[in-house]
């Protein structure tokens, strides 16, 4: 006792903020049972109280009493992947070493997203699934955010080594506007450029305590886009997870040199934080990847007759018109046959045979670049992050918190997108009481020097020279050559080497000038930069009822608002006059209620949403939990969603290649003067040859209506668990793009359609009026073994059909897809060793995007690592694997070939 | 790839057996079997990932069959032909099989009928001429017999000779087969047809095709019995410098003009002259006698065009106007005049689109046509080509030049 008040004393001289009334203390330390190692981040509550704290990264916790405690008290101790343990105290002072068991059960992790509330994950009622601190932890990937792709049902789309997009249940693109991400209550999703930036902004590796994916519709709690899914990422709070942790993953990559030369792969991370007193707690994060980015290498022929093209044969040697796909910049295409009557013109001598040459169309593409030669093979991607936290009572803590991200990666869209120097921060307050919750937040986007490459080579060339030259340069060599007998594909090939005299060397000094300076000139002044620094800014604000209402349901409500600034000097969007801004509001009500003793969970939710530019919206949510015996749960949900046109589709006015690419809202239409110099259809002037006025309908969000029905539970001893579902959905509204055509003279006349020196294209979305249906299921079984060997599977299936011909639906999932895991935290002796490997494999299916459609094949991916714990220095070394076997595979049409990559890595205090 | 997976199955192997019970054994051979299990899946399976694959390269019919080259040199008909090919130094461009090419092949026939009686003539040919030569039987195409029109004009192939490769590389001389009447090539008959090589095709002639060397104002300046014509020409360009592309010298010296020009004879002209003269001074009160005398004295030289006197009834602008009439923009051989009279425009047509033009008319027979007229709209009768195809100089009809074609014709056409 007189120890304990001494050192009460000396905490009282070395920590004068904490100089109010502190009459005791408890503290203690938690130890693993079996291997005697010191436990952080364990949750240490006073029973009956709300009062705890989190165990320190030297296992130790102290707790100050306030003077009314009354011993003994009971403590309770908690951490998953722990058993839960109770120890009895019977005075204040050191409590004697916690001995915490290590746990093999399964489905005792608690979710909160699937209703907002925490709720046991096996009485979810919808699909969800989680990934855990310590799944994170000891998951072979490189990146945490790769783990996400081994879940049940989901579809990663790499567009390169950063950037990754997921989707669950179909409609997977690199920019997925049908799924939502959230981190940390924020929508990541970048305002302006409408990608999600999760893997590119967002946390730390060592900063991220959990994911939790939402497949399927969830708009209803998370309002407008999450038609298709919602992944929610969670950060470590400061107050539980302290300490210095860093990482240190070195690896190579490119190891067969196919694509790149080997290079190496850096993942530095490095997180700190620090409880000052029981209030006050802050952490520093910071994550910096550099390395060579996978080469997105798919040389195939596109002939470009619809949105995406078709792949046919042909190289750049034996098609004088190849248009690869991920050659860059022959997309510029023309008719030589203008040459070649000019030079008709010129010389009547030759126009008679020069007539045998003419009868059909030459279209010729000028040289195109490889994306090596056009995109910086450096990737890299910084993160800073952070947050002040400071209980203001025990109930309540206010957060400032703030990302920041920026680096090189490569995006795929309607072309690739190099990004360079993008600059993405969110940044929060939020005050969390056990009741209620209200945040704030901005997402700031700077696309920095950002370019389109496509937009950007084809204006290169034109920069060395510019297409009427080149092209005159090719009519001429080629007419020559056909003159002098030569075969046909020969006097291309001799046409074009003689047009590309001059033509600058990927990588040479001329090159990276010229190439540079079209870069970095906006779009808007004939250049390939997109400026756009759009930003978001967001109000949203939660309340539970269930205080009040406990005793007969437990009632949630809630509400945000949001407002996007649309910011691009117009170079991206029709805000040339200044920025314009979009109002989004909405509103949540839960109602959640346990009939016929509690065995049935019934709730139900809804939802009013409102942009500027829509009508209102309500979508509805019902969900059913049927509990058939403990730990055996069926659920079913019926579920609406939909989302607003995403800011693109509302604002864009971008001047592409072929056209330009305008947004749905009736001011674009006015201001392209729609009402009285109409538009006709590309369509029906392509395929019946009729001039037809297109009209316009209203301009609406697309929706999706969603049941689902599924199973999760224990059997086998608790040793495994299923989880089963199935579920249906049908699609309306489809938001698309098409084609219209309209005069660009000054009397604007119908004849003028016809003449395409007349004409202008113009893409604008519209909704479709197809619906589609798509369905599908997935079986998931996790079990345990003892020593802490686990084994999991999964395998998935999703499907679309009503899909009539000749539409784009771009569904884009694998028919089949499965992942198996197996793996083992800590083995051996003190069970210092580990271990993961993570098999996937998923069908093949046919890819549709703007950029190019077409199959991507079946492929196998095995991770692995192995891991060695030195508990003396609190440290892990470990040697992963991603893609062991370096068996290239694509992700997604026009997207890089995804190789080995190998690491080892030291980590320190990682928990 | 398998000695990876197999080390990392070693470690944990490795670490497995210093666990003591033996429950835990069982557990982790267990563990092990569906471990190895799964990676031996996994390492068949993952042999076989497909990457993007790479684009297969569109595939041309490969050329079947022997080359015109070889086929020349495996005929015997064709021996001087191999031997003037060869001497030429052609030979390696027939043989290229993968080039598309016509040949019109003259015969050892055609050899003599063009003067060379022996094949070891050729060897005395300087080996430039006969590439020259050689070059205009050549097209750079595959034009089987059907494929050739049978159009008025006759339609043009650029040959393999660029006259003047300085000027633009895209220059080429011009040959103008027919089927029109028969088959032709500018105006030598083509005996057969369609021998197929692997690089094109071979078209036998009856006689070599000369390539021609000059300009139509070369001959139209020398030739003693076109004095009326180049002085009517020089009138009709007054004040226009002969340099200048829009006179009409300037297109007779044009490559790239493409002409037919009916030039009547200086008898034609004086006759036409002294009349018209002789008409116009009985209309200013002359006695018929001294008219005529007159007339016939003023008629006399091709100085008619520049006499002062004359301008009123000979302006620089009806000189022109009769002179264009005499020119078609294209190049008509005479085989491939039309056998029924038809009407076609001449450069008279740019000035007054409506004109009738002349009409043309010609009679076939063998070897060449033996007969053929050209009518002005106001002349009463048609005027006659004076029928002698023996090649320029010496010949009247279809004399070919580097920008079109002569005929002589015994009246001057009138265009109204």
């Amino acid at each position: 006792m007189k120890k304990c008040k001494g050192l009460a004393a000396l905490l009282l001289v070395m920590l004068p903020a904490l100089v109010f009334a502190q009459n005791a203390v408890i503290f203690g330390k938690v130890k693993n049972e079996s291997t005697k190692d010191l436990v952080s981040a364990v949750s240490v509550t006073i029973k009956e109280t709300n009062l705890g704290t989190f165990t320190d990264e030297n296992g130790t916790f102290r707790i100050n009493l306030p003077s009314e405690t009354k011993f003994p008290l009971t403590l309770i101790f908690s951490s998953i992947g722990y058993e839960f343990k109770e120890v009895t105290v019977a005075g204040p002072g050191e409590v004697p070493d916690v001995l915490f068991k290590q746990s093999s059960s399964l489905g005792d992790e608690v979710v909160v997203s699937a209703t907002r509330l925490p709720t046991r994950i096996l009485e979810s009622p919808v699909s969800i699934e989680r990934v855990s601190n310590t799944t994170l932890r000891n998951a072979p990937a490189a990146n945490y955010y790769d783990v996400v792709a081994n879940l049940k049902g989901v579809d990663m789309i790499a567009s390169s080594l950063t950037f990754k997009t997921v989707t669950t249940r179909g409609f997977g693109a690199s920019g997925n506007t049908r799924f939502n991400q959230i981190v940390d209550g924020m929508d990541n999703q970048a305002p302006g450029l409408n990608f999600s930036v999760g893997s590119v902004v967002g946390l730390s590796e060592l900063d991220v305590d959990n994911m939790e994916l939402l497949p399927g519709a969830s708009s209803a709690l998370y309002g407008p886009g999450g038609m298709n899914g919602t992944l929610l990422i969670n950060s470590k709070s400061p107050f539980k997870y302290q300490g210095l942790s860093f990482q240190i993953k070195e690896g190579v990559m490119h190891v067969d040199g196919k694509y790149r030369q080997p290079s190496a792969y850096h993942n530095w991370n490095l997180r700190y934080a620090k409880k000052i007193g029981d209030r006050f707690a802050f952490k520093i994060t910071s994550e910096f990847i550099q390395a060579k980015d996978w080469l997105a290498g798919d040389r195939r022929n596109v002939l470009r007759n619809k949105p995406g093209g078709e792949i046919i044969p042909g190289t750049r040697e034996t098609d004088p018109n190849y248009d690869g796909i991920n050659m860059y910049g022959d997309e510029t295409t023309a008719d030589i046959r203008q040459v070649l009557n000019g030079v008709a013109a010129a010389a009547p001598f030759l126009a008679p045979y020069i007539s045998t040459l003419t009868g059909s169309p030459i279209n010729v593409s000028r040289t195109g670049y490889s994306e090596k030669d056009v995109t910086d093979p450096n990737t890299i991607n910084f993160k800073l992050g952070g947050s002040l936290n400071y209980k203001l009572t025990n109930n309540l803590e206010a957060v400032l918190m703030g990302y920041f991200g920026t680096g090189n990666t490569v995006y795929t869209g309607s072309e690739r997108y190099s990004l360079r120097d993008l600059r993405v921060g969110q940044y929060k307050f939020e005050l969390n009481h056990t009741n209620w919750m209200i945040r704030a937040y901005t997402t700031q986007e700077n696309a920095g020097q950002s370019y389109n490459t496509t937009i950007t080579t084809r204006l290169f060339n034109e920069s060395w020279k510019s297409s009427p030259t080149w092209y005159t340069q090719y009519g001429q060599v080629y007419l020559n050559a056909k003159m002098n007998g030569i075969a046909d594909i020969e006097a291309h090939n001799l046409a074009r080497s003689q047009a590309d005299v001059g033509r600058p060397e990927s990588g040479s000094l001329r090159f990276n000038r010229l190439y540079d300076s079209v870069r970095s000139k906006p779009i808007s002044e004939g250049g390939g930069l997109f400026v756009d620094r759009t930003n978001l800014y967001a109000v949203e604000g939660q309340y539970n009822l269930s205080h009040l209402t406990g005793d007969f349901a437990e009632v949630l409500v809630g509400g945000n608002f949001r407002r996007f600034v649309l910011n691009s000097e117009g170079t991206l969007f029709a805000d040339s006059a200044g920025p314009i801004g979009i109002n989004e509001y909405g509103a949540y009500v839960q109602i959640t209620k346990g009939i016929l003793n509690d065995k049935v969970k019934l709730t139900v939710s809804g939802r009013y949403d409102k942009n500027s530019n829509f009508k209102g919206r309500f979508t509805p949510r019902a969900t059913a939990l049927f509990k058939l015996a403990p730990n055996n749960n069926i659920r079913f949900s019926y579920q609406q969603a939909y989302r607003f046109p995403s800011t693109q589709q509302q604002w864009i006015n971008l001047a592409v290649g072929g056209g330009i690419l305008i947004g749905g809202v009736p001011q674009l239409k006015q201001f392209y003067n729609f009402q009285n110099n109409p538009v006709y259809s590309f369509n029906e002037l392509s395929s019946t040859g009729q001039l037809k006025v297109q009209s316009f309908g209203e301009f609406k969000p697309e929706a999706v209506t969603s049941y689902e029905l599924g199973y999760r539970g224990l059997v086998a001893n608790q040793k495994l668990l299923i989880d089963a579902y199935g579920y249906y959905g049908q699609y309306q509204d489809f938001i698309s793009r098409i084609i219209v055509l309209q005069s660009t003279t000054s009397n604007p006349q119908p004849s003028d359609i016809a003449d395409p020196t007349k004409r202008r294209n113009l893409s604008v979305p519209v909704n479709s009026p197809t619906k589609v249906k798509t369905y599908g299921f997935g079986l998931g079984l996790e079990y345990r073994f003892k020593a802490g060997f686990f084994l999991g599977a999964n395998a998935t299936s999703d499907r679309i059909s009503d899909v009539p011909p000749g539409f784009i639906a771009g569904f884009n999932a694998p028919k089949y897809r499965t992942n198996v895991t197996v793996g083992n935290n800590g083995f051996g002796k003190n069970r210092r060793m580990g271990f993961s490997v993570a098999y996937k494999w998923q069908d093949s299916f046919f890819y549709e995007s703007d950029l190019a459609n077409g199959s991507v094949p079946a492929f196998h991916v095995v991770d692995a690592q192995v891991s060695y714990k030195l508990p003396d220095i609190k440290s892990v070394v470990r040697i992963g694997a991603n893609n062991l076997f370096n068996q290239y595979y694509i992700t997604a049409m026009a997207n890089p070939s995804i190789g080995g990559l190998y690491y080892v890595s030291f980590g320190y205090n990682i928990f | 790839m398998v000695g990876y997976t197999m080390f990392l199955l070693d470690t944990i192997s490795f670490n497995h057996h210093r666990e003591n019970t033996e429950q835990m054994k069982k557990l982790i051979t267990n563990t092990f079997k569906q471990l190895i299990a799964i990676s031996a899946i996994v390492i068949v399976a993952s042999s076989c990932n497909k990457d993007v694959p790479d684009p297969v390269p569109n595939t041309f019919a490969k050329p079947t069959g022997s080359s015109i080259g070889t086929i020349i040199s495996n005929t015997p008909n064709f021996s001087f032909l191999k031997a003037a090919v060869n001497r030429a130094g052609l030979m390696g461009l027939l043989l290229d099989s993968s080039k598309s090419l016509t040949l019109f092949a003259p015969d050892n026939a055609a050899f003599i009928a063009s003067g060379i009686p022996v094949e070891a003539a050729i060897g005395t040919l300087r080996p430039g001429l006969l590439d020259t030569v050689l070059r205009y039987h050549l097209i750079s195409q595959k034009v089987k017999a059907a494929q050739i029109p049978s159009t008025f004009p006759n339609f043009q192939y650029p040959t393999f000779i660029n006259p003047a490769p300085s000027l633009s590389a895209l220059l080429r001389l011009t040959t103008f087969p027919t089927t029109r009447n028969g088959a032709w090539i500018n105006n030598i008959p083509i005996k057969g047809t369609d021998i197929e090589a692997s690089n094109g095709v071979i078209h036998t002639v009856a006689a070599l095709v000369t390539p021609p060397a000059r300009f139509l104002w070369n001959r139209i300046a020398a030739d003693p019995d076109m004095d009326y014509l180049e002085a009517a020409i020089i009138r009709a360009d007054s004040g226009v410098a002969p340099t200048n592309a829009a006179s009409l010298i300037g297109a007779l010296n044009n490559i790239g003009a493409n002409l037919t020009v009916f030039a009547p004879t200086d008898a034609a002209f004086q006759a036409t002259l002294t009349g018209a003269i002789y008409l116009a001074l009985l209309g200013q009160g002359l006695p018929q006698p001294d008219a005529l005398a007159l007339a016939q004295q003023l008629a006399s030289t091709p100085d008619v065009f520049q006499n002062p006197a004359l301008f009123g009834a000979l302006s620089a602008q009806t000189v022109k106007g009769i002179v264009v009439y005499h020119l078609l923009r294209s190049r008509a051989f005479t085989n491939n005049f039309p056998t029924t009279l038809t009407s076609y425009p001449t450069l008279l047509n740019s000035a007054i689109a409506s004109h009738p033009g002349v009409a043309l008319q010609a009679t076939p027979g063998v070897p060449f046509f033996t007969a053929a007229s050209v009518k002005g709209i106001a002349n009463a009768t048609a005027s006659n080509l004076l029928i002698n195809p023996t090649p320029d100089p010496n010949g009247s009809t279809d004399q070919h030049f580097l920008n079109g074609v002569i005929h002589k014709i015994d009246q001057v056409l009138l265009p109204q």
